[in-house]
C-alpha cells in the first residue's frame, strides 16, 4: 500500500485503450497543479502508456505498482 | 505531439475503430487532430452511414460480439457516439473529401453537424497533412 496521499482517484478498471488515457487527461484537467491523481487500471497497455504520457505532458509519475493484474499509478500534476 | 492528420479510406465498423481511437487519444491530450474521410469511409460522416457501419468480410459474423467488447472497453458501441465524443474534446475535426462525397452520396444536407465540411483533398493535404507533425493513413 502506497503512503502517497492522492487528492483524487480515477478507476479505469475493465476499460481498455484509448479510455484509460482519455479519462486520465480529463481527470488531470480537473485538479490543480501540484495535486496528485491516483489512477487504477487493468489494461496492461497502461504500464507503458502512463509513464510515457507523464514524460510527454510534464506531469510526474511518483509511484507505480502492479498486483494481480491491477495497476496503480500516482501522478503529480505539473 | 501538436498536430496529427489522419486519412481514413477504409469503411467498416472495425476498420474505423482504430483511427477513431487514435484520434480520441490525441484529441484528449490537446493535440490538434484533423481527419479526412475518403472513398467509402466518407459515408461514416452521415448519421445514417455511421450507424450503418458493420464488420464486413470474414469477421462479419462477429459484429455483435465486437460491439460488446467495445462497450466493455469503455467506448460507446455506436460509431456516431464515438464521433461525438471525439468532437467534444474540441481538438478533433472531421472533413469529408469532396470527390468521395460526390461519388458516395454525401452532401451538406446529410453531413453530420460534427463535421467541419466537405473539402478538397488538395486543401487537406497541403494545409493539414503537410503541416501536421504526423500523418497516418487508414
Amino acid at each position: 500500500m502506497s503512503e502517497i496521499k492522492a487528492d483524487s482517484k480515477l478507476d479505469t478498471s475493465g476499460k481498455c485503450c484509448p479510455m484509460p488515457i482519455v479519462e486520465t487527461n480529463m481527470a488531470m484537467k480537473k485538479i490543480n497543479s501540484g495535486e496528485v491523481l491516483e489512477i487504477v487500471a487493468t489494461d496492461p497497455g497502461t504500464l507503458t502508456d502512463i509513464p510515457a504520457w507523464c514524460n510527454r505532458t510534464g506531469h510526474t509519475l511518483l509511484e507505480s505498482g502492479e498486483s494481480d493484474g491491477v495497476m496503480q499509478f500516482y501522478v503529480r500534476k505539473g | 505531439m501538436k498536430s496529427l492528420a489522419i486519412v481514413v479510406r477504409e469503411d467498416g465498423y472495425d476498420k474505423l475503430l482504430t483511427p477513431l481511437a487514435f484520434a480520441y487519444l490525441q484529441g484528449s491530450e490537446g493535440t490538434q487532430v484533423d481527419l479526412l474521410f475518403v472513398n467509402w469511409a466518407v459515408r461514416a460522416l452521415t448519421e445514417v452511414g455511421a450507424k450503418a457501419q458493420v464488420i464486413q468480410g470474414e469477421h462479419a459474423d462477429q459484429d455483435g460480439w465486437v460491439r460488446q467488447q467495445v462497450e466493455k472497453a469503455g467506448l460507446p458501441p455506436d460509431l456516431y457516439d464515438v464521433i461525438q465524443a471525439l468532437k467534444a474534446t474540441d481538438n478533433v475535426n472531421f472533413y469529408a473529401c469532396s470527390l468521395a462525397a460526390s461519388i458516395f452520396g454525401v452532401n451538406e444536407d446529410n453531413l453530420i453537424p460534427e463535421a467541419g465540411g466537405i473539402v478538397g483533398a488538395s486543401w487537406f493535404l497541403n494545409e493539414k497533412a503537410a503541416k501536421a507533425e504526423h500523418c497516418q493513413y487508414f
